[in-house]
């Protein structure tokens, strides 16, 4: 083992293509997940995600193509054979999970260390040090048919690092979730890269990959179509949505408020007139202008509002409606329904 | 990564238990634990329903003393009294037991935590071995109440009650292997249960009636719940083991002739061995099968 092993690939998908009769759910799918890294594999649903998830995991069969992992120091190419070995240092929370809910989160959690050969002495504190990560560790002795749906998330996100794996694949984990519970995930997302850890992440819901990942995948009818940071996706898409929001605006007479606006805001846009809008949205006080998505742009702008006059109390560019556009650029269908 | 972390990692690599053979037996015996612990409410459930069965055949023995009928004068005729439901009891422990052995992980989808974690096959096998140990706890449970009031009663155990118990558990085993297989084929628990009792109850009968009729005297060692007869069958083996049944002809019954048919009371040992071996490896391999090919449902 080597003290310096970032950069390194644990995980490469090579032409990974899973097809089902005629339809092809997944085709030539070519992905490299690095040491350290969290990569998020964005798309619709149907897209193709969790069969690629669960070709990595052999829960299918890829019909051509194949999975490497790095095993024992170098990259193996995974097999019926070889899959014990190799995926024993990956934890997957496949889809929804679900539970015996007549068992505690200690029973089960137990159980699933033992499969995996963690070492029984250190059982007991590796349950509670994971179950305590979840600030969960009230209920590690509790039913689990008492728990909410983001507690059972929780609980299945700690049945796939419990054994302490360095590579954590966790599909569509805040599915369904409360905004509070999908950002305690969120946050312990970000805790497990702090740990070293390597997470391969799929949703379809666009913010939530762009908060935690490092770089984004998005696969379209089971090809990926870009996969690269999230700052190069954000230049290729060139374009992107300002949002402000302004101390007191007035209730009345709006429209020539942002009117006043566009005449600022307008010439620093460096976009074509007729791409040009300011809208506002009254139940949330935010104010929207599209813009070229060049930084310079928009520093000017924020400078052009504040001298003349207006109070900027927020002022910023959710990462995730540059995805969003992007996305919809890559895929040239204007009716794709994203949610952010 | 500073380098107490690594340490720890590596410490924890060379204590984890390896792939192979020890870890193969090791996930075993880990589900063989697990299901233990996971199926203990049902196994109390079917301990009180076998305790609930004994006692409504207790209660009928008890009344028929009360109204002075004579006690059987062989221990062993009393003894078989408490067994005209043991293939009911049977059938509902192991629904009880196997109906939700495959079924559950696609109902309600608890697969897609225990895979790639574990194997199916191994999964399968500490599965089927420890609620088969439940099952036949809870007639061995059953034959001991019998046994004990039979003793207290007569004064005496009749060891062949043992050969029977012998029986009983291997019949136990194939009706716990054809409920697993159901499972394997149903999209849930409570629609196994419900198959398996009604295949128990009308299919294997109606076919076995059928056949009477049809095979002219084939003993039909197709039907699993013919097996159930050796049971009783062990405990005063009939001799010929099969009886004519006829059906008298004449006015009223819309018959010139009268028919007879050939119905058989129990198989012999060979056969219910056999009988029973096939019938157990055969669905097991079926189940397994069927197991294996089964996919989740996809959300993607």
């Amino acid at each position: 083992m080597t003290l310096n092993r970032s950069n390194q690939v644990l995980v490469k998908f090579i032409n990974l293509t899973k097809r089902f009769g005629d339809f092809t759910a997944v085709s030539h799918v070519n992905l490299e997940i690095k040491r350290g890294e969290i990569v998020g594999f964005l798309g619709p649903n149907g897209a193709g995600k969790s069969t690629t998830m669960k070709m990595m995991a052999r829960l299918l069969k890829p019909t051509e193509g194949e999975v490497w992992i790095r095993g024992n120091g170098e990259l193996i190419k995974l097999t019926s054979s070889n899959k014990d070995v190799l995926l024993d240092n990956i934890g997957f929370l496949i889809e929804n999970p679900a539970f015996y809910g007549n068992l505690s989160p200690r029973t089960i959690l137990r159980y699933f260390a033992k499969l995996k050969g963690y070492p029984r002495k250190k059982l007991n504190s590796r349950i509670e040090e994971v179950i305590k990560m979840m600030g969960m560790l009230d209920w590690i002795d509790k039913k689990i048919k008492t728990f909410s749906k983001g507690m059972k998330q929780k609980i299945g996100i700690a049945a796939a690092i419990i054994h302490d794996p360095d590579i954590i694949v966790l599909d569509e984990p805040t599915t369904g979730l409360d905004p509070k519970a999908r950002k305690d995930v969120r946050d312990f997302i970000l805790k497990l890269k702090k740990m070293n850890k390597t997470v391969f992440l799929s949703s379809h819901l666009l913010y939530e990959i762009s908060e935690v990942a490092d770089r984004i995948a998005i696969i379209h009818h089971g090809e990926i179509i870009a996969f690269d940071t999230l700052e190069n996706l954000e230049t290729k898409a060139k374009k992107s949505v300002i949002h402000f929001e302004v101390l007191n605006p007035p209730e009345n007479d709006l429209d020539s408020y942002v009117e006043d606006l566009k005449k600022i805001i307008y010439p620093l846009t460096g976009v074509e007139e007729k791409a040009r809008w300011v809208k506002f949205n009254p139940d949330t006080n935010i104010f929207q202008t599209f813009f070229d998505g060049q930084s310079t742009n928009q520093l000017k702008i924020l400078k052009a509002l504040i001298s003349n006059g207006y109070d900027i109390i927020e002022f910023s560019v959710p990462k995730a409606g540059l995805l969003e556009d992007l996305f919809i650029d890559l895929t040239k269908e204007e009716k794709i329904e994203m949610e952010v | 990564m500073a380098v107490n972390q690594v340490k720890e990692e590596m410490i924890i690599d060379l204590e984890r238990t390896r792939v192979g053979m020890k870890r193969n037996f090791s996930q075993i015996g880990n589900t063989f634990t697990f299901e233990l612990k996971k199926n203990l409410k049902t196994f109390l459930i079917m301990l009180i329903l076998c305790a609930g069965i004994f006692l409504l055949f207790w209660l009928v023995q008890s009344l028929q003393e009360i109204q002075d009928v004579p006690l059987p004068e062989n221990p062993i005729d009393y003894f078989q009294s408490y067994l005209t439901m043991i293939g009911f009891l049977i059938i509902l422990t192991a629904a009880g037991f196997a109906g939700s052995i495959i079924a559950e992980d696609f109902q309600k989808q608890t697969g897609n935590l225990l895979f790639p974690k574990i194997s199916k096959t191994r999964l399968l096998i500490g599965r089927v071995l420890a609620r088969y140990l439940l099952n036949a706890i809870c007639i061995i449970f059953y034959y001991l109440l019998a046994s004990i009031i039979t003793f207290i009663k007569y004064e005496e155990f009749p060891l062949i009650i043992l050969i029977s118990l012998g029986w009983a558990l291997y019949y136990t085993f194939s009706i716990f292997i054809f409920v697993t297989f159901m499972s394997s084929i149903m999209k849930s628990t409570s629609a196994t249960v419900i198959v398996s009792i009604i295949f128990y109850l009308m299919i294997f009968s109606m076919i076995e009636q059928i056949m009477s009729f049809l095979a002219g005297g084939q003993e039909p060692f197709f039907i699993l719940t013919y097996y159930e007869n050796i049971l009783t069958g062990i405990l005063d083996m009939p001799d010929p083991r099969y009886r004519e049944v006829s059906f008298g002809g004449g006015p009223g019954t819309g018959l010139t002739e009268g028919i007879s048919f050939t119905q058989w009371i129990t198989p012999n040992l060979m056969t219910a061995f056999w009988g029973m071996f096939l019938y157990s490896a055969i669905l097991l391999t079926l189940a397994y099968i069927r197991y294996r090919r089964r996919q989740m449902k996809s959300e993607d």
